[in-house]
């Protein structure tokens, strides 16, 4: 867990990605990258891919059959009331509790999808290399035992590109 | 790459990230000020006298209150459809405007949603205490029970209303509260004293900006905003049902779906500029919410104005063209002239022609007199609602049933309290959490403000 990485901390998002195509081009792995705002370019960068949408889709689809199912059940074949003789299953104004009930499971099953998959929880033990990352440093962390051409070689890189501060840090989790 | 030439910069002065961080957790760190504790203060005892006319209302009944046979929901639904309407503007704002790109809602977008949760919650109340015995609020949930199971009517607009509201406020709040993690991760990093870095850690979620974290936020944002765009509009329709599916005269009528999210969307925006002109005013947030910022604000306001007008033309020329003598004496008798005619020209005069002074550049730039012209868009908007109520229920079909309705205290002291409530909300709001979304704000600074000294402009969305 405990082991040494690389942090270089960068000003500005055009200095950052600069330093993020070399080092992508050398060959060295990042291991992530800390933004004070979501920037799809180190999206880009760090090939990551989300399958959030299509989750929610499926969320959307369960919810609606799910409300649907129950709607008949409670009104067709648990306790079919006559309402001046309307029929029970009453499709049309079914779907308005479908509907809302729908968008209430999708947003209800994302957040959970999200806390999960982003490992965003109350009580959460974190680590976060440089707490500047949050306000307004662009922060990108190498694990060191991962490097081949030794440390020198990167550190001269980054600060080439423009990276304000490198220095070598134990990441220990906090709370 | 889209740039917003039309609008000028979002962000004025030479601003860099750590200034927009620390500008906006200002008044977080400083000291409490004073016209705070005196509204707050304000507040408080009208929140009480609302909890004395609750009580009043549990411990001996509904009779306390002015509503009758005839008038059989007077002030408690006006003001429910009233906040709702309010409520509505904070999820239009953000969801519409992030679906649309338009990158100026990012300064306003926190407090908006801030100002639609409390809102919402005030709204909430109204329906609960009405069911008469609100202790058994809860048989409205469909369980199953022991009286059967007896489920509820799930073909009543009001049972839609129930899950419309619940859905709603479930919904909004957590759109406003994922949206200011990062934010309170901000705080927690530059957090001097151990309880407000323990307590702003706490709501963080463990939150740290990395690339993992951002990637599922977006996907999440647009997810959110996809479907909560299609509740935006749901809400309030459902909400005109209330009205619409009934056989009154002047409710029964088609145009009151689309009719009420527009002017739910219309007083939200209203109250949305009130609350903006107070807090740049109060806080120095001039570089952010921007006189661009308000001037956009007045324009969809005029726009909206004009669908008002046309609306309540179209309910008139219905009730003379459907033929029906009831229609026609409902909207020429009793709204247009009769006993309510003071009410309906309010309306009238409120929503659709004080806003249209908007189409002059003066007055959206004067915003003294913008901030009045949206504090009488809410008085409109609240005649609206008695409008529709008080006069429809007030004469129907059979002139043996007319009556007249005036509240009485209890009801007045539960409209107070909700003000007071509303006014705590909002007041807490600009005291514990960021007013503005940092992150976001930061995410359009290199983009669209004044910041020159960046070669290339990148956008972000």
């Amino acid at each position: 867990m405990n082991k040494t990485s690389i942090i270089g901390v960068f000003d500005e998002e055009n200095a950052l990605m600069a330093a993020v195509d070399q080092v992508k081009k050398e060959g060295i792995e990042i291991n992530e990258i800390y933004t004070p705002y979501p920037m799809h370019e180190v999206l880009e960068a760090m090939g990551k891919k989300t399958r959030f949408t299509f989750a929610a889709f499926l969320y959307g689809f369960a919810g609606a059959s799910g409300v649907l199912a129950f709607l008949y059940y409670t009104s067709v074949i648990d306790w079919p009331i006559n309402y001046g003789g309307k029929p029970t299953n009453a499709f049309p104004s079914f779907i308005v509790v479908t509907i809302v009930l729908t968008i209430l499971t999708v947003t209800l099953a994302s957040l959970f999808t999200f806390s999960a998959r982003a490992a965003i929880y109350p009580g959460k033990s974190f680590i976060l290399p440089d707490k500047r990352s949050t306000d307004d440093k662009f922060v990108i962390v190498f694990d060191k035992s991962l490097l081949k051409g030794g440390a020198e070689k990167l550190n001269a890189l980054l600060l080439e590109k423009g990276a304000v501060e490198v220095y070598e840090k134990e990441l220990h989790p906090q709370n | 790459m889209y740039k917003t030439d039309v609008r000028g910069p979002l962000i004025l002065g030479d601003k860099n990230y750590r200034q927009i961080s620390d500008d906006v957790i200002a008044p977080i760190n400083q000291p409490i000020p004073g016209w705070w504790k005196v509204a707050f203060f304000i507040a408080l005892l009208m929140a009480i006298f609302g909890v004395l006319a609750l009580y009043q209302t549990v411990a001996v009944g509904l009779g306390t209150w002015g509503v009758n046979n005839s008038v059989g929901w007077g002030w408690e639904i006006i003001n429910f459809v009233w906040w709702i309407g309010i409520g509505h503007a904070g999820t239009a704002f953000s969801i519409f405007l992030l679906i649309l790109r338009q990158k100026w809602r990012t300064s306003i977008n926190r407090a908006a949603e801030a100002m639609t949760v409390v809102a919402v919650m005030c709204a909430a109340i109204f329906p609960a205490i009405h069911m008469g015995r609100v202790w058994l609020a809860f048989f409205i949930f469909p369980y199953p029970n022991t009286r059967g199971s007896l489920w509820v009517n799930f073909n009543s607009p009001l049972f839609w209303d129930f899950i419309a509201i619940s859905a709603y406020l479930l919904i909004s709040a957590s759109f406003w509260y994922f949206g200011m993690v990062p934010d309170f991760a901000t705080i927690r990093d530059k957090a001097t004293s151990k309880i407000k870095k323990a307590v702003y850690g706490f709501f963080a979620f463990g939150w740290t900006g990395s690339s993992r974290e951002w990637l599922r936020y977006e996907a999440l944002s647009y997810v959110l905003g996809g479907i909560a765009a299609v509740l935006v509009v749901s809400v309030h329709s459902i909400v005109s049902t209330d009205f619409a599916v009934s056989v009154i005269p002047g409710w029964h009528t088609t145009v009151f779906p689309p009719y009420f999210v527009v002017g739910a969307i219309f007083s939200g925006f209203a109250m949305v500029m009130t609350l903006m002109i107070i807090i740049r005013k109060m806080y120095k947030f001039q570089e952010y919410v921007t006189d661009s910022h308000l001037n956009a604000i007045a324009k969809i306001l005029v726009f909206v104005s004009l669908i008002m007008g046309t609306a309540y033309a179209t309910e008139v020329f219905i009730g003379w063209y459907s033929g029906s003598e009831y229609e026609m004496f409902t909207f020429f008798k009793n709204r247009v002239t009769g006993d309510y005619a003071f009410q309906f020209w309010a309306m009238v005069i409120c929503n659709a022609f004080i806003p249209q002074l908007f189409w002059f550049k003066k007055v959206r730039q004067n915003l003294t007199i913008a901030f009045i012209i949206s504090i009488f868009i809410n008085i409109g908007m609240w005649y609206e609602r008695f409008n529709i109520l008080i006069t429809s229920l007030s004469k129907d079909y059979l002139p043996s049933s007319w009556t007249t309705y005036s509240p009485t205290w209890v009801e007045i002291g539960i409209y107070i309290g909700t003000l007071g409530l509303f006014t705590m909300g909002v007041l807490l709001f600009f005291k514990y959490i960021p007013m503005i979304a940092i992150s976001e704000v930061k995410s359009v600074l290199k983009v669209t403000s004044v910041n020159t000294n960046d070669q290339k402009h990148m956008s972000h969305e």
